[in-house]
């Protein structure tokens, strides 16, 4: 139950799948997501928002959605949709542990959307899969990490420390 | 559990102020995004999901990227969870893929019923997620410290630091941003020796 270490080819990878699903559905952004609300992977426009906050806000709605079908005992919602007047946005399961967001201007359908995902979402869980299988247990490999200064991750700024 | 991206040199962390109500768990996170030394845009938009009275509806949200890490960019997530008793799902939401926690609180003295179930709720909720508390790393915040009805630290740490290993806590003033970094740092570092500790165990057993 924990993400797998990535690589640049698992990347690649997604950044393949999420540029075919843009270009093709005409969406303005798409991002895989962790269920914890970290940013894995993202394509697209991101000018107009922030995609690390998007990021986090997404996986809590989906998270609230799962809250939800509980209370009313439904096995599973697979997927947030909310239409907006100028951009409108879905959230997509995609495995265990990641979802799909997808920006896209309000005069696209999302019936499009959802069904260019559709091809999308089994490519994407195959590669987190993949990344799982190359090496299950080596989750971390931190070699590069430095803690030049251990005492220090965040200073105040100078004139008020 | 942190996000490590091999591709991007990239670790992100989430980091969680868990505690009871009106303790200051988002006055530690606004302290933080207020007077935070960063790089150019390295300090992100603290979001605060709450009601019309700013109590903490679903959470509060501050990305934010640590200074002093060479090799690898460290993305530091930090959440607050709402306090007041019925938001006890919202709180399980919140909790999830966890790495550090920051327990945040209320020294008065007729807060100390507050804390000690605030705690023992974290314990239950970390239970649901097949989570351990003596697994995760956690620091104690006795914040509201110049009030004049602060009880002891010792009366405290007795009541919410008193295991077999003892976790590191600092007494606090968060609205005035004393003890916030303090414990903000310690988390951050007991978290990276977490992560080392545990990529040398694996190239061990590779």
């Amino acid at each position: 139950m924990a993400l797998p270490q990535l690589i640049a080819e698992d990347i690649r990878e997604f950044d393949r799948v999420l540029g075919d699903l843009v270009s093709r559905s005409e969406a303005s952004a798409a991002l895989i997501i962790d269920k914890a609300g970290f940013l894995i992977a993202q394509t697209g426009d991101f000018s107009e928002f922030d995609s690390t906050t998007l990021a986090a806000l997404a996986a809590g709605t989906y998270a609230a959605t799962q809250g939800m079908a509980s209370v009313i005992s439904e096995p599973n919602f697979t997927c947030v949709y909310q239409q907006g007047e100028n951009l409108s946005l879905l959230v997509r399961n995609v495995d265990l542990e990641t979802l799909m967001v997808v920006v896209f201007k309000a005069h696209v359908s999302v019936g499009a959307v959802k069904y260019f995902s559709n091809t999308c979402v089994p490519q994407l869980a195959l590669q987190f899969q993949a990344a799982s299988q190359r090496n299950p247990n080596g989750k971390l490999d931190l070699a590069m990490m430095n803690m030049e200064d251990s005492s220090g991750f965040f200073r105040k700024v100078a004139d008020e420390s | 559990m942190a996000i490590i991206n091999q591709a991007t040199k990239e670790l992100q962390v989430k980091i969680v102020y868990y505690g009871p109500a009106l303790g200051g768990k988002t006055t530690n996170l606004v302290q933080v995004h207020e007077h935070v030394q960063t790089a150019e845009g390295h300090k992100g938009k603290l979001v605060s999901l709450a009601t019309s009275s700013d109590r903490t509806l679903f959470f509060d949200f501050l990305p934010i990227e640590a200074m002093a890490i060479k090799g690898f960019k460290t993305k530091f997530q930090l959440y607050t969870v709402p306090g007041q008793v019925i938001y006890n799902t919202t709180r399980q939401l919140v909790l999830r893929g966890v790495d550090g926690i920051v327990f945040v609180a209320d020294s008065q003295y007729e807060k100390m019923e507050e804390n000690v179930k605030s705690f023992q709720n974290l314990e239950e909720n970390l239970k649901t997620l097949d989570l351990d508390l003596s697994e995760i790393p956690f620091v104690l915040q006795y914040n509201k410290r110049d009030l004049p009805s602060a009880a002891p630290v010792e009366y405290m740490e007795f009541l919410l630091n008193n295991r077999d290993v003892q976790v590191p806590s600092f007494g606090a003033t968060a609205h005035k941003c004393q003890g916030v970094f303090e414990t903000l740092n310690m988390i951050t570092r007991m978290l990276l020796h977490k992560f080392i500790n545990e990529s040398n165990r694996v190239k061990q057993l590779v």
